[in-house]
This record gives C-alpha cells, structure tokens and sequence, in this order.
C-alpha cells in the first residue's frame, strides 16, 4: 500500500504537508510528479511501517502530554519538559533522551464513524489528529462575532476573525460584495447566473443517476470557470467560442470590437493562457459551454454605439502560457480530487469563496460595471415606469382636477363626478405637455430598445452590460434631470404631486 | 411655486376669517402657526406680518409641521367638518411633494389618503395604483429595488435571518423538506438557506419550495433563478408556484409523506382579511409543519372600520417611522427609495380609505396590520412557541451590526400565559418588525 512513489521526504511530515514538501525540495525520485499538477494525497495515507496507536477521547484531548517521569508533572510542549527536568539534577546517563530508534508513530480516531479510525487512514501528526478530532467530533466553543460562524478549534477560530469582513466577494457581473449573506442573495438573482445556467440545461445532460455528481462538476467547472472569466474580463471567450460554438453568428462582431481600451490586456496577457488549459479540462468535463456560454451571449449583441472599452479582444486571441496557470489548475485539481471523497462539494461556501478571490486579485474595472449596471437598470426602470404610465397617470389627473375644482368653487361637496366632468375637459391641455416629456424620454431610450433580433431576455442582458459603457453617457443624468422636469411640470401646472406613478 | 408668498398668505388670511364662526380658536392657531412656520421654512427670504407670537416656536415645529397638519385634516374629515376639511387639505396640498422631506413626503402620500377618505374614492384610487403598480413591476425592478433595499437596512433581512435560522433548526437531520413560502419579498430569503443547506451538512438535503403568490406577475422568473442557483449550490431542488390561498392542504399543496414541513409567512398575514385568519392558521396545522415562521410589522391597524382617529394616528406614527428610515438608508438620490414611498402610498390608501364595510374585497392586498401581541394571541391557539435560541440571536445581532447604526434587537422579555414571544426589530427604540417561530 505504497502511496508516495519512493519520496523519502514523505517519512518525516505530515501526510497533509507533503503535496508542498514535494514542490518546494528537490526531489531524488526519477519521475517528479509535474509541480504544476501536484495533487493533493488523500489526508490520512501513511507509512505502512509506522506503529499505530489508538487514543481514547480524553487522552487525546489531554493538553500535557510530555510527563516528567520522575514527579509526574506534565507539560504541553517537549522543550517545557525538558527544562523542567534538568531541576532534578539526574545524572548524566539518565539526562539524556533514549536514543534508540523512534518507531515512527501514526494516529487513528476514536470516533467509530470516522474515516480516520481505519489504520489505513491514520493521521501522522498527534496534533493534526487532535485538531481533528475537535472540528469534526468536538464541540464548537469559539464563535466569530462578526458571522457567528463556529469553530472548535481556537487557532482555527483566531485565523478566521483575522479575514472575516475583510474578504471581498465578487460577482461575474463585476460587482464587489464585502458581505457574504449579500453576495450570496445577488448571486442567486444575478443575470449572469441566469445565463449560464440556460445553456447548462440546454446542452448537458441531466440523467437523475447523475445528478448529484453532475451537479458537483457543473459547480466546480462552473465556478472555476466564472471565476477565470471575471478575472480575465472576459478575454478568453473567443477562444471557447470558436471552439465551442460554430453557430453563433455574433462572433466576428465581437472580435471586431477589439480597438478601444487597451489598458486591461496588459494586466490580464498573462492570465489569459490559464483559461485554456481550463477551458479544454473543461471541454472535456463538459463544462466549457458553461463559463463560455454565459459570457458569450452576455456579449452576442452588439451595442447600437460600438464603443466598448472592456472588450478588447483581438490582441490576446493568440497568447498562452505565462503565469496565472497553476494554481487555477491547482485548484480545479483540488476540487477534482477533493470532490471524489465526498459526496457533496468540497464546499459550496469554498468554491465561491475561491472564484470570488479568482476573481479579486485580477479585477478589471469592476467600478464600470457596477456603477453603470445601477445606471442602466434605473434608467431601464423608469422608462417602464413612464411608457406605462401614460394612461394610468391620467385618471391620477383625475383626481387633482377635482381636487383643484372643489378649491375653486369652495364648495367640499362638489361630487368627484361633476369635477371628473369639469377635469376632463381641461384633461388635453394637462397632458399634453406631459406627453411631450413622454415622447422625449421615450425618443432618448429608444436606442436600448433595439438592438437587431435579440430576444428579450439576452436584450436586457444586453443593455445591462454592454450599454453600460456605451450608452452611460446618454442616461447617466437621467435621474436627476428627470425629476427636476417633473417638479416643474408638477407646479406649473398646479398639480402638486398628486399623481401615484408619476415620475 | 408660481404665486408669491404674499398673495398666498393674504388668500389664507381671507379664507380663515371668513370661517372664523365654524373654527374654534385654537385650532386656527394652530394652523397659522404652522403655515408661518412651513413658510419660513421653505421660504427663507420671506417676512410674514403675523410672525411675532408664533417666533417662539422655531425650527421644531417647523419640522412636524406635517404631523399637526395631518392629525388636523383627519380629525376635522371624522367630524365630518367639512369647511375645515377642505382648508386643510389644501394647505397639506401646497405643501406636500413627494420630492421633498421627509414631512412633505408624509403630507403628500397621506394627503391622497385623506382625500380618498373625504371623497370616498378610496376603492377606485386604490384600484389605479395597484394597475400602475403592477405594470411598473417587472422582474428586474422589483428584483433591483428589494436587493437594494436589504443592502441598506435589515428591515426585511431580520425576519429572514431570524426564520431561516428556526427553519434549519427545525430542519436538522431530515433528507427530504418542503418549505411552503407565503411571503412578500420574492424568495430573497432563500438563497442564504441554500448555501446553508449546502455547506453545513455532510448530506445536503432535497428541498421543495412551494410559493403561495398573493401577486403573481414576477414569481414566475424569481423560480426560475431560484432553480438556477439551487443548482450551483448543489443542493437538489423543486420550486413550484400556487396562486392564492385557497387550497392550504397536504393534497393541495403536493406535500409528500416522508417531507419535513416549515411553512414561512414574511409580510404575509396582514394580507388576509381579519376574519379568515383564524383559520389560515388552522390550515397551517393541518400541514403538520415542523415550524411556522411569522414575520410581521408592528404595527395596529385592525381599528379602522371603527375609530377612524384612532387609527390614522397609529397609521401616522408607522409611517412616519418607515419613512424616516428609508430617508436614512438611503443616499440621497435613491430611485429605489422613491419607489418603495410610492409603495406605501397603496397601503396608507388602502388601510384610511378603504376600511368600510362596502369594501370588503380588496383584491387581496388587505394590509391590516397586528401587533406581535396579537398575532401571538392567534397563534397561541393553535400552536406553541418555538424557541428563539442563542444561534438565531447570534445571528441576528452579527447581521445589524452589518448596516447603519440606529438598529437593534429586542428579545421578547413578558413572561406568564399570555406572554409574547418572537423578537423585535428596533429602530432608534422604536419596534419596527417582529419575527417569530411556533411548532404544533
């Protein structure tokens, strides 16, 4: 039951520690694993020859283990007890430590249901299989105040509240969450996700046998892959795309828009290469239609103004292989590997959490997409707001009419029905100016309307982000602006602010 | 405004002296002062000759000026004094706007209330804001405005914490659970539960979420990204949408006999007409849930078909604080703030204007709010209280501590037989939304 092919290293660490060791000292073994592919062993693999020794609970969570053989005191730490011992003024023979050899001593757990109480799976560090004990059987006594999250472990505790709330979480559509629970609640709405998944469903398939696993790969690759993606700012969907998608008629349009700002292929060259090597594990995992998918039909239409800053494609089409690689290799190995053990993900929370940081140390102006995206679905909004307002607001008219003719004639009881009468004769003159502020802003929105033969969905898709950086510029004094109209007309006409939907 | 001051001031000085015989004293005093005083307020240039008494009383009442005005107007409509009425309404008319602070934001939305409630065009009024309402509500909008709004305040993220925390308690070591979701904020709570259900346990659980949509246009698109998102978390999932609250029974509802059920009411209740919540509840229990969530505001409005004053003052008082609130939260520009004003401008309607007995279907947006206490004495009947454990207080504390101070956690202290229990929601001391969880 070899597991490590002949490292002599592996003898003297931990068996969770080994995957580095191997990387980091030169290794005498003639077939070096590949340090770019380095798989994590499973934990729990050791030495055959080691001696295997079973603690009860209490010994194991014993805090002195290194007891003074001659007054029996015990210490945490080997130096402690070594100190200590040198007060009993013992003779130079019984001073020194017994040199025969240490026989090599691995750990198993004491909980019955556990994987590591099998031999086999013993761990071989005594501390390593306390604190494995205490995070997976123990009671979890230190919790984070910022989260609540719960820990067992006090120093696993401590590294946590150390990073809580200073992680930042980002999103594919290039927003940047410093909560988790918000991050978590847009995620699941998020118009990137949606797309992404249509096309999961649309091309992979879904046999109930598979579910579950299936749905692990399509997490990890999906979110491997989103995280790529957002790191890179996109850059490596032509290359998925022709791969991918010989049918996508929009794909020359978008490689054509490939002039304008060229301030982010520097930064993101040399971490565009990682997305093949993904993208082919992917290929083959069936995954690459997911990240390559999304972003494709976020950008299959064309803006009506060609100006698109973050698309800068062209230049990077033929790169490959700089930095950036291995450890998103490393991790989808990781996640490969992990993923056979357990039933379940390695970690929803965890893979997220390595997407979002993927993603975070290679941003490419997040501040474009997430200012403009409120731009444009405000603007997106009101303009509902005001094509559809235009009938109802008229019988709001309505009501300030009579309003404003019971004032005149001073008289409370003039009925709503003689006043609609009076109102709706002078009705015209009151919205006719209204229609022509109508008429403007509709004129001014018209753009987002149409781009050619998009369906809806992509439409919106479209409009929230390409429109972003091409048409901000048009609609980013809308709100303001729009309002400010709506005041005035509102008062010179009398009408103060009577009307439900109006805008 | 077009007209000056002046003018302004001497027609009201006309209006109010030729009225002088129905009025009595103090209330036109009240009045001038306050108009004086929302002049100076808003016009700083302006010197009005009748300023020296009201000086005393400076920046203060200028700002509740619309409060006194508003408590003026609706006293004056349920005496059915009509002259006085039509004074008030059109001074709260000059100076309200929806644009404005906080006071003209309130004089303007309860204006359109009390002016429903004058003319009693409460029903029709209402009918056109709901039918624009619901044609300005599409999926991205909606979807926009909640996000935002639980960004900026826990209003709505307390009771899901809260719940969600029962949920999974209630939950523990189940494989298979159904969730019957009758809420208003289109399944925002469910994708923490979900990433929850996926990470905590060692076998991720098969979750059905059954909605029960009182409106139904975006549901439709909120399930399908529900689905979407389950999937990613990897948790296997089913969402179904039932219409209307019709059919609250196992057979009705697709509950299967080996399923775990919560049944999560966020906003929800106050939605059915008072006599048909007694047995909704009932109904609930016929499920056999393992947990009933309740999430509601606090606030009493059951009283309006009765004493009008009384409950346009406590409609005042909630309101006031809302708003207050969102102006809060909010940056200054919001739309989205905009937008939830608007909101409220249905209920305040539907709740002063629409509470006689001739309106008794209202298309199912009730919105007759109870107290916890009372919800407590309904539910107390049917159920018992499911403890609010230190998790869930936990929780909830690290959640306010997320967003502006100003908030806080009220544990439910009253004790004996007719205690109530649930949490509360404060803001600035002032209970704003109680949650709370029973189990048969």
């Amino acid at each position: 039951m070899k597991m490590i092919p002949g490292d002599p290293f592996s003898l003297s660490t931990s068996i969770g520690e080994l995957s580095n060791e191997q990387n980091s000292n030169t290794n005498p073994n003639p077939n070096p694993p590949p340090p770019t592919k380095k798989k994590r062993n499973l934990p729990g693999t050791p030495d055959p020859d080691a001696e295997v020794i079973a603690l009860s609970p209490k010994t194991l969570m014993a805090t002195n283990r290194f007891v003074c053989e001659i007054c029996n005191k015990g210490f945490q730490r080997d130096q402690n007890l070594q100190l200590h011992r040198r007060g009993h003024n013992l003779p130079w023979k019984l001073r020194q430590r017994s040199n025969k050899e240490v026989r090599k001593k691995v750990y198993i757990c004491p909980e019955k249901t556990c994987v590591h109480h099998d031999a086999a799976r013993a761990l071989g560090d005594l501390t390593g299989i306390k604190k494995h004990y205490s995070r997976k059987h123990g009671e979890k006594k230190w919790k984070c105040e910022k989260c609540s999250k719960k820990y067992a472990v006090q120093s696993d505790w401590k590294a946590h509240t150390k990073t809580c709330g200073t992680r930042e979480y980002k999103c594919d559509c290039g927003t940047l969450f410093s909560r988790k629970d918000s991050f978590i609640t847009h995620r699941a709405f998020c118009d990137a996700l949606a797309e992404e998944s249509s096309k999961l469903t649309s091309s992979v398939a879904t046999s109930s046998l598979n579910f579950k696993s299936q749905d692990v790969m399509n997490t990890q690759g999906g979110l491997t892959s989103r995280g790529l993606i957002t790191g890179q700012g996109m850059q490596n969907v032509p290359q998925f795309g022709a791969h991918m998608f010989h049918q996508r008629p929009n794909l020359s349009l978008w490689l054509n828009q490939g002039n304008h700002h060229m301030n982010n292929p520097l930064d993101v060259a040399s971490s565009s290469s990682s997305g093949v090597p993904e993208g082919l594990q992917m290929a083959q995992a069936n995954n690459a239609m997911l990240g390559s998918s999304s972003i494709f039909s976020n950008f299959g239409m064309p803006p009506s103004n060609s100006s698109n800053p973050n698309l800068s494609l062209s230049p990077l089409m033929g790169k490959k292989g700089e930095g950036g690689a291995p450890d998103l290799v490393t991790l989808y190995s990781e996640s490969q590997s992990k993923n056979s053990n357990s039933a379940s993900p390695m970690s929803a929370t965890a893979l997220l959490q390595k997407a979002a940081q993927m993603g975070s140390t290679r941003s490419t102006n997040p501040s474009i997409f997430s200012g403009n995206f409120g731009v444009m679905s405000s603007s997106s909004t009101q303009t509902t707001t005001l094509n559809s307002n235009n009938n109802a607001s008229q019988s709001c008219y309505q009501l300030d009419q009579a309003f404003q003719n019971m004032n005149q004639q001073e008289n409370f009881n003039a009925t709503s029905s003689g006043a609609t009468m009076l109102g709706s004769s002078s009705f015209s003159s009151l919205t006719h100016s209204s229609n022509g502020l109508d008429q403007f802003m509709m004129q001014n929105n018209m753009k987002l309307h149409h781009p050619a033969g998009s369906n809806t969905v992509e439409h919106n898709l479209t409009r929230d982000f390409l429109g972003v950086s091409g048409s901000g510029g048009t609609h980013h004094p809308f709100l303001p602006q729009e309002l400010a109209k709506f005041a005035s007309l509102g008062s010179s006409m009398g009408l103060n602010q009577f009307t439900a939907g109006h805008q | 405004m077009d007209t000056s001051p002046y003018t302004r001031n001497n027609h009201l000085t006309t209006l109010f002296h030729s009225n002088h015989n129905h009025n009595n004293n103090i209330n036109i005093a009240v009045d001038e002062v306050a108009l004086d005083n929302m002049h100076r307020a808003n016009h700083s240039h302006t010197s009005t000759s009748r300023s020296s008494d009201a000086a005393s009383e400076t920046a203060e009442d200028a700002n509740k000026w619309a409060s006194k005005l508003l408590r003026e107007c609706a006293k004056a409509i349920s005496e059915r004094d009509s002259t006085k009425t039509h004074h008030l309404l059109w001074m709260l008319n000059e100076l309200a706007s929806p644009y404005g602070d906080c006071d003209q934001k309130l004089a303007s939305y309860f204006l359109q209330a009390l002016f429903c409630k004058a003319t009693e065009s409460g029903e029709r009024c209402y009918k056109t804001l709901s039918s624009v309402a619901e044609k300005n509500h599409s999926f991205d909008s909606m979807r926009k405005l909640i996000l935002k709004f639980q960004e900026v305040s826990p209003w709505t993220t307390f009771g899901h914490v809260a719940s969600n925390g029962a949920i999974l308690e209630a939950f523990e070591g189940h494989p298979k659970l159904h969730i019957v979701d009758i809420s208003n904020t289109l399944c925002t709570q469910w994708p923490t539960l979900l990433e929850a259900l996926a990470t905590r346990n060692d076998e991720t659980p098969h979750l059905k979420l059954t909605v029960l949509a009182l409106t139904g246009s975006v549901i439709k698109e909120v399930g399908q990204r529900m689905e979407k998102f389950a999937r990613l978390m990897g948790v296997p999932f089913q969402f179904n949408v039932i219409n209307g609250l019709s059919d609250i029974t196992k057979e009705g509802l697709g509950i299967g006999e080996d399923e775990a059920v919560a049944v999560n009411c966020v906003g929800a209740l106050r939605r059915v007409e008072v006599e048909e919540r007694e047995n909704l509840i009932r109904a609930f229990k016929s499920l056999s849930p393992k947990v009933v969530t309740v999430v509601e505001e606090e606030a009493d409005f059951r009283s309006c078909g009765e004493d009008f004053t009384k409950c346009f003052e406590e409609c005042l008082r909630f309101y006031t604080l809302y708003f207050e609130m969102l102006e809060e939260s909010f940056p200054a520009t919001s739309n989205e703030r905009l937008m939830l004003e608007r909101e409220c401008s249905r209920s305040i309607v539907r709740v002063l204007a629409c509470c006689g007995e001739e309106f008794e279907d209202g298309g199912g947006e009730c919105e007759r709010r109870e107290r916890g206490s009372q919800w407590c004495e309904r539910l107390r009947n049917v159920f018992s209280p499911f403890g609010c454990s230190d998790d869930v207080v936990d929780d909830v504390k690290a959640l306010l501590k997320r967003y502006r101070p100003g908030w806080s956690l009220l544990v439910s202290q009253s004790q004996g037989e007719d205690h109530v229990s649930g949490i509360y929601l404060t803001w600035k001391e002032e209970p704003v939304v109680w949650a709370s969880a029973w189990k048969p």
